[in-house]
């Protein structure tokens, strides 16, 4: 299995001298094909600053970062929006849609910013749209929208570009547990049937047992990263979720 | 403009508002410029059509023809000076006229010149000053609005004199006044008809080679010269006039500039976090930026299409006595203006869509 995502040995830390706070501590992480990891951990942990690193929005203080095959801890920050462009899908918390845009036009800026045909951009909206069960809503404005219409949306916008790596930031932050877990259903099945690199930054333990892996951020150091022990954090998961049933 | 014509589409009221605005102060703009190139023909258009290079004036005269006087012999003396190619004398006096079918009075300035010279202007209908007729005269057009016709007789005020109207002339204004030409000999012998003496010049008009203004300024004694846009500056109020109405022009282009600047920074305040998850998805700021500025021009350009649409709309419903002129000359430069200063304003929404870190979209909960 090819790895999509390899951070290796990535540290952060803000401020200087005396006031130096880590915020990532040496983590190295690897995500392959067709891969769900679900990251977890308290607020302040440092999930976010995780993420925005693997999304190439931070630049990290040290390590190596790998998306597609592409160091981007060796591209300038003025072509960074590239790399995300080409090879990142991002889902949001709520309501990152931009409010002005019907749903197609959400997923058709993505091509426009790829320089992509309208005619090719057009056809892969709407497939994305019925996958994701929002073609009938597709001239809608997000505002009419509810928020795990929203999310769907988002999902389809992220597959977009075709990029190779999704990183989803809390997607079930403003949703109730029904539609929390129907939009991670989604999120899922999409990662899997076109074989991408999925990386999910939550605190719901609720959908964790759709992921492949756990792995757990406490203090700006990864816990869990290997097979086994994810293994073990799932079926702990799903006992859980059962017990509380 | 993938981005800005749809928010502009969706956001339609916000943007009618402020292009509302903006279509006002432009319009508002065009009319104060109009006003201006119309108060400042009334003033001076009979100087600015003057087929001459240099006006010659006496002395300390600050370049008003009515505080210039010059002896007869000072013509001679300029006609002799080497690079003159004409000098034509002027004579200029106010006059009340009633004319006699239209029985109503109006105030003129009679150029008394002679017919044959570079002063005499084209005449437009009717025909020139024959030099044998001496009560003939040729008015400005605008005397017709006042019920002139061919052939009318003007009386002069006070007096029995007759002038007959026999041709009108375009543009020929100063300070106001409709100008009444005539020939100096029909001045000669109205003046004699009134038992008064014949009055001195007021100036000469000069044309000649580019020498001729140090040549008159060494050899003749008691003159002062100037060109054309010098002597306009010596018409009585022309100058206030003038700085009065480009000062409140400059205020406007200024409060055209901020209107739109402010509405854009307020707007682009607004979708900061917008911005970022734009810069997050792979957007570049230069795409932004196009955005922006496309949105900019796009208002600014229909803005002020719409308010000369509107400008000649409510110009058409001005008397036709109004002093207004608005031509191609003076709307193309405004509207570049106009154009320019909103374009410039963005540039201040710029610096902060430049600013917006894609980093703004994680970890945000609205």
């Amino acid at each position: 299995m090819t790895d999509i995502l390899v951070m290796d040995q990535v540290s952060k830390s803000y401020g200087e001298g005396d006031t130096v706070v880590t915020a990532l501590n040496q983590v190295s992480l690897r995500v392959g094909k067709g891969e769900f990891v679900a990251v977890v951990g308290p607020s302040g942990s440092g999930k976010s600053t995780f993420l925005s690193i693997a999304g190439a929005l931070l630049t990290p203080t040290s390590g190596r970062v790998m998306i597609g095959g592409t160091d981007v801890t060796a591209v300038s920050p003025g072509k960074l929006n590239r790399v995300r462009l080409e090879h990142i899908g991002f889902v949001f918390q709520s309501s990152n849609l931009v409010p002005y845009l019907t749903v197609i036009d959400q997923l058709r800026l993505v091509a426009k910013l790829a320089k992509c045909s309208d005619q090719i951009a057009n056809d892969r909206a709407v497939e994305l749209l019925k996958e994701v069960e929002m073609v009938h809503r597709m001239h809608h404005y997000p505002d009419k929208l509810s928020g795990g219409e929203r999310q769907r949306v988002a999902i389809a916008r992220a597959m977009m570009n075709d990029a190779n790596l999704i990183l989803a930031d809390e997607p079930t932050a403003s949703l109730d547990s029904k539609r929390g877990r129907a939009v991670v259903e989604m999120l899922a099945a999409e990662v899997k049937s076109r074989q991408k690199a999925a990386v999910m930054v939550t605190h719901d333990e609720r959908v964790l047992d759709l992921c492949d892996r756990i792995v757990t951020i406490k203090d700006g150091v990864l816990i869990s990263g290997d097979g086994e022990h994810s293994h073990n954090t799932v079926n702990q998961t799903d006992r859980m979720t059962a017990a509380t049933r | 403009m993938f981005l800005a014509i749809r928010e502009m589409k969706h956001a339609k009221s916000r943007f009618m508002l402020i292009g509302l605005i903006m279509v006002l102060v432009a319009c508002l703009t065009f009319i104060v410029s109009g006003l201006a190139n119309g108060l400042s023909a009334a003033t001076t258009s009979a100087i600015k059509e003057m087929n001459t290079d240099y006006l010659v004036f006496q002395a300390d005269s600050d370049n008003k023809l009515n505080r210039s006087s010059l002896k007869e012999d000072k013509l001679d003396e300029i006609r002799a000076q080497e690079g003159v190619t004409a000098a034509a004398p002027l004579i200029q006096t106010m006059l009340t006229v009633a004319s006699e079918q239209a029985d109503k009075k109006v105030d003129v300035t009679l150029f008394a010149i002679e017919h044959n010279s570079i002063l005499m202007p084209k005449v437009t209908e009717g025909r020139s000053l024959s030099g044998s007729g001496n009560d003939e005269v040729v008015v400005d057009a605008s005397l017709k609005a006042k019920g002139v016709k061919l052939g009318d007789s003007l009386h002069i005020k006070d007096t029995d004199a007759v002038l007959k109207v026999v041709g009108f002339a375009e543009h020929q204004s100063i300070s106001h006044m409709p100008v009444v030409f005539m020939d100096m000999e029909g001045l000669n012998s109205l003046m004699t008809s009134l038992d008064q003496r014949m009055p001195n010049l007021n100036a000469v008009a000069v044309t000649g080679d580019g020498a001729i203004k140090q040549t008159l300024t060494d050899k003749v004694e008691g003159i002062q010269i100037a060109t054309k846009q010098e002597a306009l500056k010596g018409i009585p109020g022309y100058k206030e006039e003038q700085s009065s109405l480009s000062m409140m022009l400059s205020f406007l282009v200024v409060i055209a500039a901020f209107v739109q600047a402010v509405f854009f920074y307020v707007i682009t305040l607004q979708k900061t976090n917008q911005f970022g998850v734009l810069k997050a998805i792979g957007a570049s700021t230069s795409y932004l930026a196009t955005n922006l500025i496309g949105q900019v021009a796009l208002l600014a350009i229909v803005s002020v299409a719409l308010s000369i649409g509107l400008t000649f709309g409510m110009t058409s419903m001005f008397p036709d006595t109004m002093p207004f002129e608005l031509g191609v000359g003076v709307l193309a430069p405004y509207s570049a203006l106009l154009i320019g200063v909103s374009i410039v304003g963005a540039l201040l929404s710029l610096r902060r869509i430049a600013k917006v870190d894609a980093i703004e979209a994680i970890g945000r909960v609205e």
